[in-house]
């Protein structure tokens, strides 16, 4: 089963970039002031996740195991 | 087109690395992705008095109040007050960022830098292995910017350093995550920076209140990311805000994310390339204060690139210069705060109230480790087996 992938919220993301400064895998880009997760390359470690300050990344597709 | 340098980002890093190389004469070209400088503000706005001496702002448009000093809260409310002038980076002045960012353009571009707006950089443009410039999309076209020094002032999510080879990926252990809201309509009144320490009110960081003006306030919040989970700095914030009477009726003129690193400083300088500011992680791990030394460091790069253009030599070993002079500078404070951020950490909220109960009298007039320590042990003797790192630090 595929790995589920770290997915920004475009409508609550408030592009502070700190996502992008810890993310190990270099997976994610601010794209004209939206965080944006390359899903080819997330690893699925939650890091962006734990550290969004207003929870604006989830993960794709809720239904899809770990 | 071709440049002396081209500096990445016009937050205070890059505005001022632009003003010094290009008072020398250096052809010098700021590119920014956004499309107004400063716009959106992601910052506490608080910083020392000392950024007067750089006389790198005009006017006091820039400024929302001034400030008498900071007020630290332990977890059990006993507070510790500081003068401005022992309150370090943070407090002096709470100011515009938005308008203090476009000053020190403005300052850059009268010197002659060049500044484009919607152009974001996407990579580094190299010949035979060497750096020549920079690739950059410029709203919906891609453009080639080449140039001998390529300056990184991209802030806390800084690329240029990667794309260099520079490890620059935080731990989660050395980011603050934040949230702030600007709160009007409150009964603030205070000429203090206000700080509020706690693993209850912000796990691995603190809650602050910077007054702008009579009934307005910078409201924030920052915690460690390792300590964090979705959303919780938010939840915190929103906690802290809704117990204190003064706040808690205020509505919010802004709201911001933020990213604040940390870390102990990195390797800042390669072939063709200085990385200043957040890129270069040169923010105090304590407060997380980071514009007087992107303020400083700037202006070391900006000096550094005269020389670089004078000799036409943009190697490592000439642009170490620059790397020497601010670690210099501040280096070895921003080194000792890291490990001070450390014992900090491992400190109960019992042990914070000792330590604030011990300063709460203090007057800060001899200021220097060991005469606060030697105060606070006369106090609280037990603090001392907790404080003993901090004396060798304090020595060394
Ligand atoms: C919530 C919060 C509160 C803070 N409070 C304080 C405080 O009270 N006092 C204090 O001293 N410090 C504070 N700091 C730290 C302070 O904000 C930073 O240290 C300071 O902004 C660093 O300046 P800089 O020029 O290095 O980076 P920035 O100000 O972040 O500027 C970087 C610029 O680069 C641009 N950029 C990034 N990537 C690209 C690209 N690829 N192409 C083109 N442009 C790009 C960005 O758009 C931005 O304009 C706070 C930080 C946070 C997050
Ligand atoms: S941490 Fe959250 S708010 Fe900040 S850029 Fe990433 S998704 Fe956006
Ligand atoms: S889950 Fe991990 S690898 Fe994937 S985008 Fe987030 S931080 Fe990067």
């Amino acid at each position: 089963m595929a790995k589920r992938k770290a997915v920004v919220k475009k409508e609550k993301c408030l592009a502070c970039g700190g996502c992008i400064s810890v993310c190990p895998q270099d997976a994610i880009l601010m794209i004209f002031s939206k965080a944006d997760v390359d899903d080819k390359l997330c690893n699925s470690c939650s890091i962006c996740v734990k550290t969004c300050p207003i929870g604006a990344i989830t993960w794709e597709g809720a239904s899809h195991a770990l | 087109m071709h440049y002396d340098a081209v500096v990445i980002g016009s937050g205070p890093a890059g505005s001022v690395t632009a003003r010094y190389a290009a008072e020398s004469g250096a052809k010098v070209l700021i590119i920014e992705r956004r499309a107004e400088v400063g716009v959106p503000v992601l910052c506490g706005e608080g910083i020392s008095q000392k950024v007067d001496h750089y006389k790198v702002l005009e006017g006091t448009r820039w400024i929302a109040t001034k400030m008498q000093g900071a007020r630290i809260f332990s977890p059990n409310g006993t507070m510790v007050t500081l003068a401005a002038e022992y309150a370090g980076n943070e407090t002096g002045y709470v100011v515009y960022r938005d308008i203090f960012d476009q000053e020190l353009a403005r300052g850059a571009v009268k010197k002659g830098a060049e500044l484009m707006l919607n152009t974001r950089a996407v990579g580094l443009l190299k010949k035979n292995g060497k750096i020549t410039g920079i690739s950059a999309q410029q709203f919906d076209e891609t453009i080639d910017i080449e140039a001998d020094v390529v300056v990184g002032a991209d802030g806390v999510e800084s690329r240029v350093g990667r794309w260099a080879g520079i490890k620059t990926t935080l731990k989660p252990y050395d980011l603050e995550t934040c949230v702030q809201y600007t709160l009007a309509n409150i009964d603030w009144d205070s000429p203090y920076c206000d700080f509020f320490l706690g693993k209850h009110v912000a796990p691995g960081g603190y809650v602050w209140v910077f007054p702008k003006g009579k009934d307005v306030a910078n409201v924030g919040i920052g915690i460690l990311a390792s300590l964090s989970e979705a959303g919780k700095a938010k939840q915190y914030l929103d906690k802290f805000i809704a117990a204190q009477p003064a706040l808690k009726k205020g509505e919010p003129l802004r709201i911001l994310t933020g990213a604040d690193p940390v870390a102990e400083p990195i390797q800042s300088v390669t072939d063709n390339i200085l990385l200043v500011g957040d890129a270069a992680r040169q923010v105090d791990p304590i407060t997380g204060g980071g514009l007087m030394h992107a303020i400083e460091a700037g202006r070391y790069a900006g000096e550094t690139i005269r020389k670089a253009v004078e000799k036409q030599q943009f190697d490592t070993e000439l642009l170490s210069e620059y790397e020497t002079r601010w670690k210099k500078a501040f280096g070895k404070k921003l080194h000792r705060n890291y490990v001070v951020k450390e014992i900090m950490l491992d400190m109960e909220d019992k042990t914070l109230d000792m330590l604030a109960d011990s300063l709460k009298d203090y007057k800060f007039e001899e200021f220097s480790t060991i005469s606060i320590i030697k105060a606070l042990v006369t106090k609280h003797p037990s603090l001392l087996v907790k404080l003993t790192p901090l004396m060798k630090l304090a020595r060394a």
